[in-house]
């Protein structure tokens, strides 16, 4: 095929390419909205560059120097000898709890995700979960489970729905500070987040292992113990450790409402003005979440190599 | 004849089990670590007070403020929170189209894809192996510090301004939209790629008429779920002084005025609900697999 041929090919070819409208409209008003943003959103970009403002991010930069090092000149050992004491009397303990309060969040989150992930679960949350029964169930039957699925559902939205930052601010008022209020926030939005993987990853599984257990006469919780469980469990804990990684982050950052973790010393540091503590503890909340990555990612590895 | 070869018989506990197992013994020694009781999630009597105030405002959320003095021609407070929506969905906005600019340009330089292309020798390869190791490192530096602690760094560094937000949601996202794309498009099937390549095609437009489209549908459809984190970031922002919901928020909730902040919250969980509709939507539609 050459010249015109090809072309009217090339030509019918594009015509008859698949087009979504739903598609095609999204993308325009994502488009719209990015672009209207700027032009309705009356961002005042220029006052950023204002002399104060020039001066201000100058005094900034001279203060993240090492305080004991301000006005002197650089020595090694100062610097190693300031970065080993905020390490010992803040830092290790911070590090330490907020490590603490993503991992207990998270393991919150899971066990409270797996009853609501198979209440959201239309497969399992049914009158005649894989095989019909033989008796066909009641259409009242058939309502009650059609609104447990919808409730849980609802649940799951409203709590992943909310930031964690908003949980924590609320729960902080009425708790107090301990660090509940912050396990707390992390463990109700990722229990949302959670929910919603687990009930979708439950919806996917094979239906021929829990038909024929079911075949056998076994429950919904038997056969969501001994047919969904295991060939769940890879999954699971892949978006286990990759919702640990946003833990973490988010643990750091709790910590500036008032909870004991790295961002308490953090805002702390910002209050009383000690520009080089902050910029310290900042970087160390940076190393946390890059260490928290790789060790979920290694984690991630060994679930899916190991079969 | 030699019997039949039994299936070896499996371990009583394997890799996946352990890990398990050893993750709920992690969390009972954070638990433990962190000096909690179970009584620490039963509040003391003031906030007893507090949460039944709150909580008892749960179904009856304020039409109207609730402040103690309303100046005469106060908008319903329904505007109000329906303006603090909108300029959430501002800030989400504009941060979100700055952190595309940067995640489609780091996310190509940081892909394998782009730099395995073509075949270069000698210096050429160097550069390359360098920009991309550089690309790289930006992005981990980018994505590893939170979007509130940028937002603290821009505020201590230059006050309060928008440009302070809009960069402390871009610089994360941003480098969030890179790795992810990066990842996308190296792990993209390869087939238009290669036929391409065969059919001598130069690197770059194997890259965006052959690599970038199958990755389009996937990359799409992540953007839309990091707007609606960033929707959620941007409402934060407000307990940091900038105009959105999460500003109300923190208002209302210090006045004790509880209605209003049902308000506020339920209109920030409708606006969630309404993106999470859109794009489970979307993403339905553009990745069928």
């Amino acid at each position: 095929m050459s010249g015109a041929g090809r072309d009217l090919e090339i030509d019918r070819l594009r015509r008859a390419r698949p087009r979504d409208r739903f598609v095609r409209r999204s993308l325009f008003a994502f488009g719209a909205l990015l672009v209207g943003a700027w032009l309705v959103g009356g961002f005042d970009l220029g006052d950023a560059f204002s002399e104060q403002r020039l001066r201000n991010v100058d005094r900034f930069l001279g203060e993240i120097r090492p305080y004991p090092l301000q006005g002197e000149a650089w020595d090694h050992g100062v610097f190693l000898e300031w970065a080993r004491g905020l390490w010992v009397e803040k830092g290790a303990l911070a590090v330490g709890r907020t490590l603490g309060i993503a991992v207990l969040a998270i393991v919150l989150a899971a066990l409270l995700a797996l009853p609501f992930s198979l209440a959201a679960a239309r497969t399992v949350a049914t009158p005649e979960p894989y095989v019909p029964s033989g008796r066909p169930p009641t259409r009242w039957n058939r309502w009650a489970w059609r609104g447990l699925v919808g409730v849980t559902r609802t649940g799951l939205v409203f709590l992943r729905a909310l930031p964690e930052y908003v949980w924590a601010y609320l729960a902080l008022a009425i708790l107090g500070p301990t660090a509940w209020p912050a396990v707390l926030a992390l463990a109700l939005h990722n229990t949302g987040i959670l929910g919603r993987l687990y009930a979708e990853t439950v919806e996917n599984v094979p239906t021929g292992v829990p038909a024929a257990l079911r075949g056998l006469g076994a429950g919904r919780t038997q056969v969501a113990a001994a047919a969904l469980g295991p060939a769940l469990l890879p999954r699971l804990l892949l978006f286990f450790f990759y919702r640990w990684e946003t833990c973490v982050r988010e643990a750091t950052v709790l910590g500036m409402l008032g909870v004991v973790s790295l961002g308490y010393h953090i805002a702390d540091a910002r209050v009383r003005g000690r520009h080089d503590e902050f910029v310290f503890l900042v970087l160390l909340g940076a190393a946390i979440v890059l260490a928290g990555d790789l060790v979920s990612t290694w984690a991630r590895g060994l679930v899916r190599r190991a079969s | 004849m030699t019997a039949p070869e039994l299936p070896r018989r499996p371990p009583a506990v394997g890799v996946r089990g352990l890990t398990l197992l050893l993750l709920l013994v992690a969390g009972a020694l954070s638990y433990e670590g962190l000096g909690l009781t179970a009584a620490g999630l039963w509040p003391n009597e003031g906030g007893l007070a507090v949460a039944r105030e709150f909580f008892g405002r749960a179904l009856t959320p304020a039409w109207t403020s609730e402040a103690r003095f309303v100046p005469p021609g106060t908008p319903p407070l329904l505007l109000d929170a329906l303006g603090a929506a909108g300029r959430t969905v501002l800030y989400a906005a504009a941060a979100m189209s700055l952190a595309l600019v940067i995640g489609v340009v780091l996310g190509f330089l940081a892909s394998s894809s782009w730099w395995t292309l073509g075949e270069r020798r000698g210096i050429g390869r160097t550069v390359t192996g360098a920009l991309w190791f550089v690309a790289r490192a930006v992005i981990a530096a980018m994505r590893s510090i939170h979007e509130l602690l940028w937002a603290v760094l821009l505020l201590a560094a230059m006050g309060l301004s928008d440009l302070a937000a809009l960069v402390a949601i871009a610089l994360p996202y941003g480098g969030t939209l890179a790795k992810i794309f990066s990842e996308l498009i190296d792990e993209a099937p390869r087939d238009a790629g290669e036929a391409l390549r065969g059919a001598g095609a130069p690197a770059l437009s194997v890259f965006t008429f052959a690599l970038v489209p199958r990755a389009a549908p996937d990359m799409i459809a992540y953007t839309f779920y990091r707007f609606e984190c960033a929707l959620r970031s941007s409402a934060v922002l407000g307990f940091f002084g900038f105009p959105t919901l999460g500003l109300e928020l923190r208002q209302s909730f210090r006045s004790t005025n509880y209605g209003e902040v049902w308000t506020y919250l339920y209109v920030l969980i409708a606006l969630v609900i309404v993106f999470d509709w859109w794009s489970g939507r979307l993403r339905r539609r553009l990745v069928t697999t």
